[in-house]
């Protein structure tokens, strides 16, 4: 088995052999091409990621001048840089994100289980209409609401508050949608019947009984509302002026647009980057075992 | 169900002799109102209200007051004067062009990877392939405007690892941002971004189908493409219908891309796609109420466009409710 | 990282006063009048916070807070909002095209009160730049009179000499593609709005005047579009590079010494600088060239005031501050420091006593050059009401000139259709011409 794997370099026997494979079991050999396939693509998705990480190492001078995957000598530098910046506003500005993304999704997690719970399992007059206005808000693109959500912020006197960041992104209606789908298939009716039957008001059988039963449902929503946070841009750039409340994704958006006069600081902007990308990529390499993406299309079986 | 209650109420009060029927039945009632006070409320505040702010202010302008040549710009009610310029506006439409061109080549695509990349996963022969998922999958969490910058820096003749090496083979730089080549290299980014995504969604579908299903079609000869192709393909069909519409609504809402890659070449106008037009006129115009016109008009086609082409897949995208 | 930790709890709480007092919007308003006030202050820019600083710990009574709300453009897109949803700040940055806007849509405050003796501080253009109808709408900070800023090593090594005239730079460009034909003398970028401005301004065109309440709109001048001739004979030679400044693509090839010269203003030097530091010392500064010989006017690109806003409720407070930080000895140390041009003539002058900007070490004279050019500077500059919308119709209509090779001199006749049509609109009253 492993013998042959090595011996087909030749891109020119592959196909005779891939046609072959097709015809009969050949399960040796069908080996190689997929893995190649997949190392390609993994290749394909890697090397942006490795071009950052190679460019936060480079000093201003070099991240022009020298070749693109040479390894710079500012790595040290840059780290330095990035957090003296403007009083270090870098660290602030994750602590931001964390905030805003954390914070939030964890509210809107409840929030949305709470709603596609009662939009699976109970029946009452309305649920049709909710459904479909939380339908069209799944459709609906968020970035034009932007501009009217800043203005009605303005009106409350929360525009330029976390407040202003963090409420929106608490109604998701496609969090509500998906948790629907999992209230759906994964609560049973029989169970929440026998609780009544136990006596358990509505409040303590949702606490106790179905809260539970939805965690890996409330998980993968829980992962999606928090990506989809942390990576907002539109909507902090919009609510917010003071740069000490901002969010990783507008800050290093102004380290790269700065005013005239002033250069973009590129470098700082891609160590910065560089560095936003490992804690999100770590905590997803983490709950990847927890989530429960199939409840995405789950809800086309039902 | 209903024929059942009054027993399971009666038998609980038998067995905890709590509330009384009548009680418990209004609180079963009013129970899912409380499970959906908190979104409704939430819904009614940050999606429902600031629409019907839109359209209000759609219909407003910002018009000299006073005359003079210093005089204030103050707002006014100007009927659909903003739906008319939105209208007659090409720049609007071309918009719409350019978003076709990119989304026929953005959509296909990550589909298409996605789902070859959760077939080649699933193959029980394919090997590193929990280090393939999880390098196909991390894009995902690289927010759009790194992506772009990453991108931006890869395809730029004097920084890209691309152009160097054709450079080197003599055949000179690759403009990855002229002319047509713009088209695929911002569906590049899109694809990049969201292939590892897709791949997730469709890979999860995979493994839960029971594996006896290809069993018996392995014992019969059958080769891993005629499964792929015959069974699995099929019973993943629902997860890429709705992977399909997801990847239609994210092309229609292109906006971070482009944005970030202007400041890159000259090909790419202020309007090159309808989202940044909207936002042209709001932030460099300061036109809100033109640029709240456009997103209605923006909004009313997304969601005619979903709609019809949920009606194309019926109802099982959404399911019903029974 | 150690103040950072300690921020994180800081926004939390803070997040909960908020929710507890969500109904004041503004903290100045609500104090006593004899308590010491705070000034909300919105700028962009390395000098702002330490000119800040140094206010506060002279001002107890009166105490700043700044904010940096973007660059230009993206500030006064805010600015406008924010007064509109009533949350402007006291103070503002503006660059100086952007300020006939800002008066427009009600941001900016008539000062003129305020700053009764204050016109003496600078030179007439200068203050010329805030001053409209009589009134003043703001206090100059730092302006950029424009200056050819040139990579002197490579001209010498390729045997350029420094041109005075437009048609000697004109000349140069070709002789330097001869030379070296991987190398321009510099960049036609379709994003500098400012620049082409700034060219078309030292022709003798008025790109915006105003004539009692009439408006007349030249960007489409006899002179405006000669400059456009002028830049278009020569990408039609391949003579100048016609590409965005600034990008990854821009920065490469000035540090690979392939970019030799840009004709901007006294900023320049500083950009330079922060995208190729190894190229210090091989830089220098050179008088802008001329459209006729013997002739030495310039105009402004970029350069920015302080306005206090209409919302403000301390107009006066906030004025004191503005012309503290834009004429006293101090600030404008602070401001040379930072590598800024200040607007004052004191400022300017304090200048001569400085060092010249790390880019161009070598060149001791840097600064008695900078003042002669400043000294040239055109009066009677005016911007109009919607230069944010010449602005972005100038860079749509170019880029698209250039790379479809339509002609530039359609893309200003584009230009002043869509500004002129707008200020129609918007109901203000434009001569035809």
């Amino acid at each position: 088995m492993t013998t042959t794997t090595p011996t087909t370099p030749m891109p020119v026997d592959k196909r005779p052999r891939l046609q072959h494979e097709m015809r009969t079991t050949g399960r040796r050999r069908g080996r190689a091409i997929p893995t190649a396939i997949l190392l390609l693509g993994a290749f394909y998705t890697l090397l942006p990621v490795a071009w950052v990480i190679i460019a936060a190492s480079k000093s201003r001078s070099e991240l022009f001048s020298t070749f693109t995957f040479a390894p710079g000598t500012g790595l040290w530098e840059n780290l330095q840089n990035l957090f003296a910046y403007g009083d270090g506003q870098y660290g602030q500005w994750a602590l931001n994100s964390l905030f805003y993304a954390g914070l939030g999704s964890v509210l809107s997690t409840l929030i949305s289980t709470m709603a596609g719970f009662a939009l699976a399992k109970y029946e009452f007059p309305g649920r049709q209409a909710i459904f479909y206005a939380i339908l069209g808000g799944v459709l609906l693109p968020g970035i034009t609401l932007a501009i009217p959500q800043y203005l009605l912020m303005s009106k409350m006197g929360m525009a330029g508050s976390y407040w202003s960041v963090l409420l929106p992104t608490l109604i998701s209606p496609f969090s509500i949608y998906l948790a629907r789908v999992y209230a759906m298939s994964s609560v049973p009716t029989e169970m929440m019947e026998a609780a009544r039957i136990d006596g358990a008001s509505e409040a303590r059988m949702f606490v106790s009984l179905v809260l539970p039963m939805m965690v890996p449902g409330m998980v993968t929503v829980f992962m999606l509302q928090f990506v989809g946070t942390w990576n907002n841009f539109l909507l902090p750039y919009v609510m917010l002026s003071n740069e000490r409340m901002y969010p990783l994704t507008v800050g290093l958006y102004t380290l790269l647009s700065k005013g005239s006069g002033e250069p973009a600081l590129y470098s700082l902007a891609i160590t910065g980057a560089a560095l936003s990308i490992i804690p999100l990529v770590l905590l997803m390499l983490f709950l990847q075992r927890f989530w429960r993406l199939d409840l995405i299309s789950g809800g086309l079986k039902g | 169900m209903s024929t059942e209650t009054p027993q399971t109420d009666a038998a609980s009060m038998l067995v905890t002799g709590t509330a009384p029927p009548q009680n418990r039945r209004r609180r079963r009632r009013l129970a899912p109102y409380v499970f959906l006070a908190p979104s409704m409320l939430l819904f009614v505040a940050f999606l429902a209200v600031p629409i019907v702010y839109a359209v209000y202010l759609s219909l407003r302008g910002f018009r000299l007051t006073g005359g003079g040549a210093f005089g204030q710009r103050r707002e006014v009610f100007v009927g659909f004067a903003n739906y008319v310029s939105t209208f007659t506006d090409p720049e609007f439409f071309a918009g719409f062009t350019r978003l076709a061109v990119y989304g026929a080549i953005a959509i296909p695509l990550t589909l298409g990877l996605a789902l070859l990349f959760a077939l080649l996963l699933d193959l029980p022969r394919a090997k590193a392939t929990r280090f393939s998922r999880t390098a196909i999958f991390i894009p995902y969490a690289v927010p759009g405007v790194v992506a772009s910058l990453l991108w931006g820096f890869l395809y730029l003749p004097s920084t890209s690892p691309f152009s160097y090496i054709t450079e080197q083979l003599g055949w000179g730089t690759i403009g990855f941002l002229d002319g047509t080549m713009l088209f695929s290299s911002v569906a590049n980014i899109a694809i990049w971004s969201g292939v590892g995504f897709n791949m997730i969604i469709i890979y999860t579908s995979l493994r839960g189908i029971p594996s006896d299903v290809y069993e018996a079609a392995r014992l019969d000869g059958a080769t891993e493409w005629q499964i792929a192709r015959k069974i699995k393909i099929p019973l993943v069909a629902p997860a890429l219908v709705l992977t399909g519409i997801f990847s239609l609504i994210g092309t229609l809402q292109l906006y971070g891309e482009p944005t970030t890659l202007r400041p890159m070449t000259s090909e790419i106008s202020q309007t090159w796609v309808p989202l940044m037009k909207i936002y042209r006129d709001a932030f460099v115009r300061d036109d809100l109420p033109l640029a709240a016109a456009s997103s209605v008009v923006l909004a009313v086609g997304t969601l005619l466009v979903s709609l019809l082409v949920l009606r194309l897949v019926q109802k099982r995208a959404f399911g019903d409710d029974s | 990282m150690r103040n950072t930790k300690a921020l994180f709890p800081a926004a939390v709480i803070a997040a909960g006063t908020l929710l507890l007092s969500s109904c004041s919007s503004d903290g100045d308003g609500d104090g006593s009048a004899d308590g010491p006030i705070t000034l909300e202050y919105w700028a962009w820019g390395t000098s702002q916070q330490p000119l800040v600083d140094a206010w506060n710990a002279n001002n107890p009574d009166v105490q700043v807070t700044r904010t940096d709300a973007g660059g230009g453009t993206d500030s006064s897109a805010k600015l406008l909002t924010a007064t509109r949803a009533g949350n402007a700040p006291d103070l503002a940055l503006i660059e100086f095209n952007t300020l006939p806007a800002m008066i427009v849509g009600d941001v900016a405050a008539d000062i003129t009160e305020h700053t009764q003796d204050a016109g003496d501080a600078f030179t007439e253009s200068v203050w010329g730049l805030t001053s409209f109808n009589g009134a003043t709408y703001g206090v100059p900070q730092d302006v950029g009179p424009m200056a050819l800023v040139y990579n002197q090593a490579r001209f010498t090594e390729l045997g350029i000499e420094v041109p005075t005239t437009w048609a000697e730079f004109a000349d140069a460009a070709v002789a330097v593609r001869a030379a070296d034909p991987d190398t321009y003398l510099t960049t036609f970028a379709p994003g500098e709005f400012g620049g082409f401005a700034g060219y078309a301004q030292q022709a003798g065109a008025e790109w915006w005047s105003v004539d009692g309440d009439t408006w007349t709109v030249g960007i489409d001048s006899e002179e405006s579009l000669e400059v456009a001739d002028y830049w278009q004979d020569l990408i039609d030679q391949d003579a100048v590079l016609a590409e965005p400044l600034l990008t990854p693509e821009w920065n490469s090839k000035l540090n690979d010494g392939q970019i030799l010269s840009w004709p901007a203003a006294l900023w320049a030097p500083g950009v330079i600088y922060g995208v190729a530091e190894s190229q210090a010392g091989d830089w220098a500064i050179a008088p802008l060239p001329q459209w006729e010989e013997g002739n030495s006017d310039v105009a402004f690109q970029g350069g920015s005031a302080i306005a206090v806003t209409t919302s403000s409720e301390h107009q006066e407070a906030a004025a004191e501050f503005a012309l503290w930080m834009n004429t006293s000895d101090e600030a404008a140390a602070i401001q040379i420091e930072a590598g800024q041009y200040p607007a004052s003539i004191a400022g300017q002058e304090l200048t001569l006593e400085s060092d010249p900007p790390l880019l161009m070490p070598q060149q001791t004279d840097y600064w008695e050059v900078a003042a002669e050019i400043a000294a040239n500077t055109i009066p009677d500059i005016s911007w109009g009401p919607n230069v944010n919308v010449a602005s972005s119709a100038f860079q749509d209509a170019v880029a698209s000139a250039i790379t479809n090779g339509t002609p530039l001199r359609d893309a200003l006749v584009e230009t002043q259709q869509i500004v002129v049509d707008d200020m129609t609109t918007t109901g203000f009253d434009v001569a035809e011409n």
